[in-house]
Order: structure tokens, then C-alpha cells, then sequence
């Protein structure tokens, strides 16, 4: 049987499966006996790529079928620092598995900056999990958290852009309604604050538990570092609904528990 | 009997001739897809079966009743010899009409889906029509039901008494056979709400919170048992209750009126006529406002809910007119007296219909202020949600409370002492509010028929337009499933009450049955038992406040009231927990299902829902049955009224508290889910969503099944009337 790479996000590591991507996925939801459940970020990787950080051959001669003739659902490789020693040209398609295990993919494709847009709210997702505020676009942000010469940073980062509606272009009166971030009136806070230039970034929320609210995903995911940069755009609403429907639907049941 | 009563059992065949044309326009829709098709059969089987369960225990348990009445008619002579015959036939025109109404329901569910993805009108009309067959159906078949027996009782089977009392004794004799229409009510609305919340709170219980998938997911094994209970409580159900509603004012109200003119021969036909005139008119001008139900293409939701509330204000209107007419040309005296009481009838039950929209639509503040505290947590949504469901109970009370008295003062030509008349005048009152139910049970059976469609779009992954619209629909059948339960409940308050007054004739018929042709009341002389007053009736029975009889009487029906709440709400707990456990177990058992790839077994949980149901209805049921017999061998009439008093002044009050927090809870969640303080996902939806599990039983059974519970309890009382006057121990 094929054996597949993957680089999960939730929790961080490289696994070696002989599942295809959307069974893989489905597996990592709601686990063999269908008893767990939860959301699961995962890249598809080169299933050539070799790093020595990784014990990939080992992991690989692990990953046999079952006695049973079953396909082996996954041998973990590693579970520490995985995201900076994969490199971005290994990574394909970006999975997004809702609780019940449907599966979504993303291709990647070229990020045109936005002009003008005054704040961002980011959710990192690995390897640490704020919520930031920012007034630094995607690729700006990006810089900065893996930039050298920062104080704190990151070697890599995965992260995506979160809705703030009206916010984004009033701080203090914009409405809040379908915003479903706890103590609204600090993220109204970290926005004045960056607003006077004292500085760019603020995070908003310090730990999170690692889960997207699917819905409030502005345009998608982000994944980079000081020399790459690659977008993984999520469809847009009339989409979603038209093509993923059973996707969608049970993105919008995943942020609700 | 006058050539103007040949009237009603005409309009009674017209509405169901209009309730067949509707069916076989349904009939003739296409119902879409495959795979639409294949959705609405389950459901339509599912229905089919847990009916056919339900009608299999009702059977038994209607032959064994019609067996002990008839020992007592038979055997002990306390009762008529038709009772047995009468029962059973009240009990089976229920039957059928939840039968019909049901299998219509379920018929429409896909050909509204199909026709909204033509347009929101044609769905609009479909889901309407279809529901519209379902009240037609009931006033149809109840109305004949009544003139039938109406016919054999003033020809055939003639009473042997004096002449004065001939129409009290075939009025009473006709009251006492609506114990077949409570008993179908009680199986149907405490069954139906059991049922179908077993199902929807186990469908919830493990497919969305613990698995994770959402509703209305064709993987989950509880979602065809969650949609067929949508029709079996919110139709059959609901069709069942407002059939007793209806049948029992009619009745209550010529009852009524043979007793306020017992020494008027002429003047009493009339006033017995006069309810059946109303009623069969009534159907008449709801076939007409039916056709006044259409919107247009991209209506709002204001601009379906005006589309309804044209036919139903239309229907209102004209009925209005019609009693004018009506009793006018009949020659009744204080004629504008008793339009006054059949208009303060329907007014009552518009301004219960609107307070109930008022406080459960989302669109006013009580649910707005419930959404709003769900930003506090789990702990302010229940406190703001029980709070406003209390506050709810004053504008429902003070229009009934209203509502009597000006029935009572307009029929009396605002003479307290001619209580007679005056309760007469709460009857009619009854009657015109019900008068008008062909089409506003319409409007109440459209809700879960638009649920089933939404349900049936959503499984048959049909495109966002579709989707868009049946939203729509289904959104309009939230408001009316709110208003409809209001308007259930103040219809139950208001029959309830023609019961109550009801009762004290059929006692003074048991004591005429019962050969005491005279009654020594007080220190007076002998007064004639047919031409006693009521006042001397109550002196006769002790039926005063200062007797500890009434008084612990009432204290008993007011317990009653919260214990079977407490009752239908532990066993909906109890059913959904065994519900959870089927569903855990085929998840467990094929983890193909959860996959998609295999299709899990939707016949074993509605089976579970149907057998839980049964299962659990007992206690309540007996409860609600034997109480007030073992209160009449116990405490006599006196304590039997203070029941009923207890009951009914609790019952209501609790029905309307629990129907409002239920509804409002349930709209304040989808306030959120629209987008608002915070939206899915955020923690004031997590809260909203607790305060809705919560109502859940709330509105859907204990409130519901109130409604029954202090119909039944007057039923019976007037059943065992003469088993009380002759056992009773005080």
C-alpha cells in the first residue's frame, strides 16, 4: 500500500499513514471506533522528502498493513519542533477536518496584499496557538514573528486570518454581533492599541485551545517564514455552500460545542 | 329539530370535501428526487408506525373503558346506554383525523421541498394547503360526529324524560361521549410530546454534541424519529387536543343553553342550535380565508406572516358578521348580548395568539433580553428564560379573565344574578374562538409540515436556493408552532371552563336520571331539580369556599397540575436516555454509519421513541384519569369542583409559563445563531443552546399535554357525575 506524509497541526507532528489524505483526516476526527471526536489542520508532504532531524525510515518500516490485511492508519515520526524542519517546498494541499470528519482541501496559491486595511486579528496555530492582533498584513506578520532580529520569533509559522467585521474599521463603536471571541471589550482594547503605533502586534488571547472557528476564517491560512511564504485560500461563502455543502455544514456544528 | 340544522352536518361534509381537494392537489406535486422520495417514505412509514402502535394500545384500552361503562349503564343504570357506543365513536373520528392529518403531513414534507425549488409561493401554498387539510379534517369530522349523534339522540334514542328536560339530557348525554376525544387527546398530545422529544433531544443528545454531526443528518439513526415526531406531536397531537377543544365547547355551549332555558322550549332549540350555526359557518369562512393565504416571490418573514394572518383576520372578520346574522335570523334573545359573547370569544384568542408571538418571537424584547443575558452564561439564560415565561402568563390570564366576563355580562344583558345565561355566554365564547380552527389549525399543522421539508432539503443536500426558501418556510412555521401552542392552551382554558359550568348541569341531570325530581335546599321548601337555579344547585352540592371539600379539592387539582408536569418531563429524560443509547450502540456497532458508507437502522429508534412513549404515558395518564374519580367517591361533587378549580386555574398559568419559556429559549438560540452577541461558536450561543435543551420538554410536552390534562379531568368528572352523586362518601 502507498504510504502518505502528513504534518498535523493539532497536535504538531509527522505522521507516516497508509490512508489517503481524506481518510486520514476522517481517522484523525473521530479516531478508529468512532468514539473521539475533534477538528484536525493537517498538510499533505512530499512522501519523498527526508530530513536526518526525522527517524523517516524507521518510521516508514513501522507502517505496515494490519494483521488483518487493514491498512496501518498512522505511525508518528515526531512530535517535537516538526513544523521548522519541514521545509515549505515539501508541503502540498492544506486538509481542514471538521469534528465529525469531513475533510476540505485547500490548494495553495499566490497571496495578493490588500491595500489599506488598517488591523488583522490572527489565529496562530502552530507552533504556539495567541490570537494576535495586528496591524501588519499576512505577509508583513509573517516577517515579523520569524524575523531574526526580533526579540521573540519563531522559525516558522502557521496561522490564519480571522473576521472582526466592523471593527476593523472602528475599534470602539463597530459592532460586534456575529463575533464569537470571548471578552470582546479587550479585543476592542488591543485594537486602540496598536492603533497608536506604539506597536504593531498585540496578543489578544494568550493560550488557546488549538480549534478554528471555521466560519469566522477571513480569507485562509498562512504559512511561512523570513524566506517563503505560502496561502492556502478557503473557498468563498457561495461556494462553500454549493460545493462543500456537507463540508460547510458541519464546519458551522464543529465551532458550536 | 329545524330545517337550519341540517346546516351543520352539510358544512362538516363541505369541509371534508375541501380537505379532500387539497389532498389530492398535493397528491398530484411531484416529490422530487429519488433520494427526497426515499427520505419522506421513511418518514412517512416511521409515522405510520408508531400510529399504528399507538391505535393498537388505544384499541385495548377503549374496549376495556367501553366495558366498564357499560357495567354502569347496564348494570347499575348510572350511565346512558349509549355512552359505550358514543365513547368510542368520539374517540375514533379523533383517531381518523390525526390519521388523515398525519398522512397528509407526511405526503407534503418532500412536494413542499420540490415546490419551493420552484418558487417560496408554491411552497408556501403547499405546506399551507396540506396543513389546512389537517383542520379541516377536524372540524369536519367532529362537527359530524356531533350531528350524528345529535340526530340518533333527538329521534332514534329519544330520552324518556319531560319534555323540558329532553335537551339537557341529550346535551350532557353528548358531553359525556366526548371522553372518547379527551382520551384519543390524552394518548395523542402526552404520547405525541413524549415521542417527539425522545427523539429530538436523543437525535441531539449523541448526533451533534457528541459525535458532532449536524441536524438533520441522514447519518444520524434518531433524525428520521426526530422528523416523524415533529409530525406526531405537533400534528396528530396538536390535532387531537384542539379536536376535544372543539368538540367539548360545541357541546359545553348547547349544554349550556338547554339549561338556561329549561322552561322555554322554542327558545332552547335556539340557543342549542346557535353554537352548531356558529361552528358550521365557521368552517364555511375558513375554506374562504384559506384561499386568501398566497405571498409572492421573495416574501420576508413579515410578508409570509402577513400572507397567514390575511386568511385567518379575513375568516375572524367574516365570522364576526356571520354571528350577527346568525342570530339575528334565528330569533335568540339579547341577540347583539350573545355576539358580544362569540366576539369576545375570538378576540380572546387573537390577543393570547399575538402575547404568545410577543413573548417567544425574537422580534420583541422578552426574547431579545433572553438572547442578551446569554452573554452572562448558562445561569442568566435560565433565570431571564423562566422569567419571562412568568411574566407571560398575565396579558393570556387577564384576556380569559376578560374574556369570561364579557361573555358573561354581554349574555346576561349585564345581570349578575342570571348565571344561566351568563355561562351560556362563556360557552358561545368557546365556541367563537374555535369557531375559525379549520384554518388556524391550518396554520399550526403548516410548522412541522415546513420542519419536515426544511429537513427533507437539508438531507437531500438540495442547492442554497431551495434551501434559502425552505429556511424561510420553516422560520414562519417556528412563529406558528408558537402561536398555535398559545392559542391551544387559551382554547383549552376556555373549554375547560364551559366544562366547569357544564358540570353542575350534568350533575342536575344525574339527579333527574336518578328519579330526585325535587331538592331541599336550605330551610326552604322543595325546589323542582329542573327548575332549581344554579346558585341553589351550588347550595345544593356545598360548592362554597368556606366548605373544606372545595378547598382541599382545590389544593389537589393545583398539585396535580405540577406533578404531571413533573411526570411528562421525567419521562421525556427517561426516553431519550434509552434513545442516546441506541444511537451510541449503532455507531458503535457499524462505524460505517458515521462514515456515510452504511445506513443505520432509523426503524429501531422510532420503535424505541414509540415504546417509550406508551411506556411512559402510563402514570400520568392514570393519574390524570383516577384522580378525579377517587376525589368524586372521596369528596363528592364539592371537592370535584374545587379539582377541577385547582387544576384548571394552575394548568393554564403553568401551560402558558412553560409553552412561552420553551419557545422563547428556543428563539432567543436562533436570534444568536442569525448572527448576533457573538453568533455560532461564541459562549453566549454555548448558553442559549443550554436554555433551549432546557425548554425543550417544556414547550413540546409538559406545557402541550396541561392542555389535555385539565380538559380530561373535567370530562371524567362529568362522566362519573352520576357515579358520584350515587357513591360519594360526603
Amino acid at each position: 500500500m502507498k504510504l502518505h506524509l502528513y504534518l498535523s497541526l493539532i497536535p504538531e507532528s509527522l505522521i507516516v499513514s497508509m490512508l489517503p489524505p481524506e481518510e486520514f483526516g476522517y481517522y484523525l476526527a473521530v479516531g478508529t471506533h468512532q468514539r473521539s471526536r475533534g477538528q484536525a489542520i493537517f498538510f499533505e508532504v512530499d512522501p519523498d522528502f527526508t530530513n536526518d532531524y526525522f527517524p523517516l525510515d524507521a518510521a516508514k518500516a513501522r507502517c505496515v498493513p494490519h494483521k488483518d490485511g487493514g491498512p496501518r492508519r498512522s505511525v508518528y515520526a515526531s512530535i517535537y519542533r516538526v513544523l521548522e524542519n519541514v521545509p515549505l517546498e515539501a508541503l502540498r494541499k492544506l486538509y481542514l477536518t471538521t469534528d465529525d470528519g469531513r475533510v476540505l482541501s485547500l490548494e495553495p496559491q499566490p497571496y495578493q496584499p490588500e491595500e489599506g486595511r488598517q488591523f488583522h486579528l490572527y489565529q496562530e496555530l502552530c507552533p504556539v496557538t495567541p490570537i494576535v492582533v495586528s496591524r501588519l498584513g499576512p505577509i508583513e506578520f509573517c516577517h515579523f514573528i520569524t524575523g531574526p532580529g526580533q526579540p521573540l520569533f519563531l522559525p516558522r509559522i502557521v496561522f490564519c486570518e480571522l473576521k472582526i467585521g466592523e471593527l476593523a474599521l472602528d475599534p470602539v463603536h463597530g459592532r460586534t454581533d456575529d463575533l464569537p471571541y470571548p471578552n470582546i471589550a479587550h479585543l476592542r482594547d488591543c485594537l486602540l492599541e496598536v492603533q497608536k503605533k506604539d506597536q504593531s502586534t498585540k496578543s489578544y488571547v494568550r493560550n488557546l485551545i488549538p480549534q478554528v472557528i471555521y466560519r469566522v476564517i477571513r480569507n485562509g491560512f498562512f504559512i511561512g517564514d523570513r524566506n517563503g511564504f505560502n496561502y492556502y485560500p478557503i473557498p468563498s461563502l457561495d461556494a462553500l455552500e454549493k460545493q462543500h455543502y456537507a463540508w460547510w455544514r458541519s464546519a458551522l456544528m464543529s465551532s458550536t460545542r | 329539530m329545524t330545517n337550519a340544522f341540517w346546516i351543520v352536518p352539510l358544512s362538516s361534509l363541505v369541509a371534508l370535501g375541501f380537505a379532500w381537494i387539497f389532498f389530492k392537489e398535493l397528491m398530484r406535486r411531484s416529490e422530487g428526487t429519488d433520494l427526497m422520495v426515499t427520505i419522506a417514505g421513511r418518514v412517512r412509514n416511521g409515522a405510520m408506525a408508531y400510529l399504528s402502535q399507538q391505535y393498537k394500545v388505544m384499541a385495548a384500552v377503549f374496549l376495556l373503558l367501553a366495558i366498564v361503562f357499560g357495567v354502569l349503564a347496564f348494570g347499575f343504570d348510572l350511565q346512558s346506554r349509549l355512552l359505550p357506543v358514543g365513547f368510542i365513536t368520539a374517540g375514533l373520528f379523533s383517531g381518523l383525523a390525526g390519521f388523515f392529518g398525519m398522512k397528509t403531513a407526511t405526503y407534503a414534507s418532500a412536494r413542499t421541498a420540490q415546490a419551493a425549488s420552484e418558487s417560496l409561493p408554491a411552497g408556501l401554498r403547499v405546506a399551507f394547503r396540506s396543513g389546512a387539510v389537517m383542520g379541516l379534517v377536524v372540524v369536519g369530522l367532529g362537527l359530524l360526529n356531533i350531528s350524528i349523534w345529535f340526530v340518533i339522540l333527538s329521534t332514534i334514542f329519544r330520552p324518556e324524560v319531560p319534555s323540558g328536560d329532553t335537551m339537557l339530557v341529550i346535551t350532557t348525554t353528548l358531553l359525556t361521549f366526548s371522553m372518547g376525544a379527551s382520551l384519543q387527546a390524552l394518548f395523542a398530545r402526552v404520547g405525541g410530546g413524549i415521542f417527539t422529544k425522545a427523539a429530538d433531544v436523543g437525535a441531539d443528545l449523541v448526533g451533534k454534541v457528541e459525535v458532532g454531526i449536524p441536524e438533520d443528518d441522514p447519518r444520524n439513526p434518531a433524525t428520521i424519529a426526530d422528523n416523524v415526531g415533529d409530525n406526531v406531536g405537533d400534528v396528530a397531537g396538536m390535532g387531537a387536543d384542539l379536536y376535544e377543544s372543539y368538540t367539548g365547547s360545541i357541546i359545553a355551549a348547547c349544554a349550556l343553553g338547554a339549561a338556561a332555558y329549561m322552561t322555554n322550549l322554542d327558545m332552547q332549540a335556539k340557543a342549542v342550535l346557535f353554537p352548531l350555526l356558529i361552528s358550521a359557518f365557521g368552517i364555511i369562512l375558513s375554506i374562504l380565508g384559506i384561499y386568501f393565504v398566497r405571498t409572492k416571490d421573495g416574501a420576508n418573514q413579515k410578508e409570509l406572516m402577513g400572507a397567514l394572518g390575511r386568511g385567518i383576520n379575513i375568516s375572524s372578520l367574516l365570522i364576526l358578521i356571520a354571528a350577527a346574522i346568525i342570530v339575528h335570523l334565528i330569533g335568540l334573545e339579547n341577540p347583539w348580548g350573545l355576539w358580544g359573547a362569540v366576539a369576545a370569544g375570538l378576540l380572546t384568542g387573537m390577543v393570547i395568539g399575538k402575547s404568545t408571538e410577543y413573548y417567544t418571537s425574537a422580534s420583541y424584547k422578552p426574547t431579545l433580553t433572553i438572547a442578551s443575558n446569554a452573554q452572562t452564561g448558562h445561569a442568566t439564560v435560565i433565570i431571564s428564560g423562566v422569567s419571562v415565561g412568568m411574566i407571560s402568563t398575565a396579558i393570556p390570564a387577564g384576556a380569559v379573565v376578560l374574556g369570561t366576563a364579557l361573555a358573561f355580562l354581554f349574555a346576561s344583558g349585564f345581570d349578575l344574578q342570571n348565571m344561566s345565561l351568563g355561562l351560556y355566554g362563556i360557552g358561545v365564547a368557546a365556541v367563537g374562538m374555535l369557531s375559525t380552527l379549520g384554518i388556524t389549525l391550518g396554520s399550526d399543522a403548516y410548522g412541522p409540515i415546513a420542519d419536515n421539508a426544511g429537513g427533507n432539503a437539508e438531507m437531500s443536500l438540495l442547492g442554497p436556493e431551495v434551501r434559502k426558501r425552505t429556511d424561510a418556510l420553516d422560520s414562519l412555521g417556528n412563529t406558528t408552532a408558537a402561536t398555535g401552542k398559545g392559542f391551544a392552551i387559551g382554547s383549552a382554558a376556555l373549554t375547560a371552563l364551559a366544562l366547569l359550568a357544564s358540570y353542575i348541569e350534568v350533575l342536575r341531570a344525574g339527579l333527574i336520571k336518578l328519579d330526585r325530581a325535587e331538592l331541599q335546599i336550605g330551610n326552604g321548601g322543595p325546589t323542582l331539580t329542573s327548575e332549581a337555579t344554579l346558585t341553589e344547585l351550588m347550595i345544593f352540592f356545598e360548592v362554597t369556599l368556606l366548605n373544606p371539600l372545595v378547598l382541599m379539592g382545590i389544593f389537589l387539582g393545583s398539585m396535580m397540575a405540577f406533578v404531571f408536569c413533573g411526570l411528562t418531563n421525567n419521562a421525556v429524560g427517561r426516553a431519550a436516555g434509552r434513545m442516546v443509547d441506541e444511537v451510541r450502540q449503532q455507531f458503535k456497532a457499524d462505524p460505517g454509519i458515521l462514515k456515510g458508507t452504511s445506513e443505520p437502522n432509523y426503524a429501531r429508534c422510532i420503535a424505541i421513541s414509540t415504546q417509550g412513549a406508551q411506556r411512559e404515558m402510563v402514570l400520568p395518564a392514570l393519574l390524570a384519569l383516577f384522580l378525579p374519580i377517587v376525589v368524586g367517591l372521596v369528596m363528592g361533587a364539592a371537592g370535584v369542583m374545587g379539582l377541577l378549580v385547582g387544576s384548571l386555574a394552575t394548568g393554564f398559568v403553568l401551560a402558558i409559563f412553560l409553552a412561552n419559556s420553551g419557545g422563547a429559549w428556543d428563539n432567543a438560540k436562533k436570534y444568536i445563531e442569525e448572527g448576533h452577541f457573538g453568533g455560532k461558536g461564541s459562549d453566549a450561543h454555548k448558553a442559549a443552546v443550554t436554555g433551549d435543551t432546557v425548554g425543550d420538554p417544556f414547550k413540546d410536552t409538559s406545557g402541550p399535554s396541561l392542555n389535555i390534562l385539565i380538559k380530561l379531568m373535567s370530562i371524567v368528572a362529568i362522566v362519573m357525575a352520576t357515579v358520584t352523586l350515587t357513591y360519594s362518601l360526603f
